[in-house]
């Protein structure tokens, strides 16, 4: 079904979901900390911390920015493709500036 | 009634007909030719660019910190004496931060993780707010405005309370590589904050003057994408500048 905008605005979540939102990124704030003194190190330590990280992106991302729903609207997915263009740029420049400077290119 | 009467009449109801649904749809008018806001493509445009001098900014920390702890473990006596008020101030954390080669006890992760659930919480209040106002329900959606605005601010003055401690320990914005990219990195993030709790003041004052209505949600849904980002961007700030060492 082609959604129009009006209709993926009525799929927005309910303040329960938003709640419970809320609480699941409250716990994954609480892991993280947890994590970083649970005293691993290494891969294991910052693998973990960073897939956290990302779930957390995603659900602000999706749910509390709404890009999920306006991805289901007519066009609405140019909204996500404008911000991971971003995104993918700055990572891009984040790998440049690295690179230029531990490896002398 | 004949049909001469039912043109007139006809004639007369378009213009009142084209009046409704003008204001039923009032942020229509500015759609683009995707069909989509033009006000919310050109936030999205913005926010795309902000990652880029987030992107940026998080680089340049996470360089400069790698080259401040290689300059200390080296033993490099210009970049050590710039942590000599911290050894006075607090000679174990001192220590700790020169045995474990990390900037990671420098920090104080309790308090930072309070502040990181604050301004979670204020992503909450604030996407309570675009749902009220869209719903017609301004009572609340003044409660959750204000209750952001709260919130963001309680963020900010943490902020400005860790930097105080931060300056009592010698950590100077020109004082080492680590100091100036930590204090320019979540400098920029807390003027994007006091930024984004003017736009909730203003939402509030046309709110509290009854020019913030149904049709006009759009607005507050554009402050609540920023609002938003800010708090990705903490997302991102907390995990690999508080919590990865």
């Amino acid at each position: 079904m082609n959604h129009t905008p009006e209709h993926a605005e009525h799929d927005h979540p309910t303040e329960k979901q938003y709640w419970v939102i809320f609480v699941v990124l409250a716990v994954l704030t609480a892991i993280e900390v947890a994590w970083s003194y649970i005293g691993v190190d290494g891969n294991a330590l910052v693998l973990p911390l960073i897939a956290m990280m990302v779930v957390k992106f995603l659900l602000v991302g999706g749910i509390f920015m709404h890009l999920y729903f306006d991805g289901k609207a007519a066009n609405g997915k140019t909204y996500t493709y404008i911000f991971a263009a971003g995104l993918f740029i700055a990572l891009l420049v984040y790998l440049i500036v690295i690179a230029s400077f531990e490896f002398g290119i | 009634m004949s049909d001469e009467t039912v043109q007139l009449q006809t004639q007369t109801d378009e213009p009142d007909a084209e009046e409704h649904e003008h204001e039923e749809h009032g942020s229509e008018e500015h759609a683009s030719s995707l069909g989509l806001s033009n006000m919310k493509l050109a936030m999205w445009l913005f926010l795309g660019s902000e990652c880029l001098l987030f992107g940026a900014l998080i680089s340049t920390y996470l360089l400069s910190k790698e080259n401040f702890l290689r300059e200390v473990q080296a033993g490099n006596p210009e970049v050590v004496s710039t942590l000599d008020k911290l050894n006075e101030v607090d000679p174990e954390k001192y220590a700790e931060v020169i045995e474990t080669n990390s900037v990671f006890p420098i920090f104080d992760i309790p308090f930072t993780s309070a502040s990181s659930f604050i301004l979670l919480m204020s992503s909450l209040t604030m996407v309570l707010a675009h749902k009220a106002i869209s719903e017609a329900d301004y009572k609340n959606s003044r409660i959750w405005l204000a209750a952001t605005a709260l919130l963001g601010s309680t963020f900010l003055a943490g902020q400005v309370y860790e930097f105080t401690v931060f300056f009592r320990e010698g950590i100077y914005f020109d004082g080492n590589l680590f100091g100036s990219a930590f204090y320019t990195l979540t400098g920029f993030h807390g003027v994007h904050v006091s930024g984004g709790i003017l736009m909730l003041l203003a939402l509030l004052i046309l709110s509290s003057r009854g020019k913030l209505k149904q049709d006009r949600a759009e607005t507050v849904e554009l402050v609540g994408l920023y609002w938003h980002f800010v708090d990705i961007v903490w997302v991102l700030i907390f995990t690999i500048v508080y919590l990865i060492p």
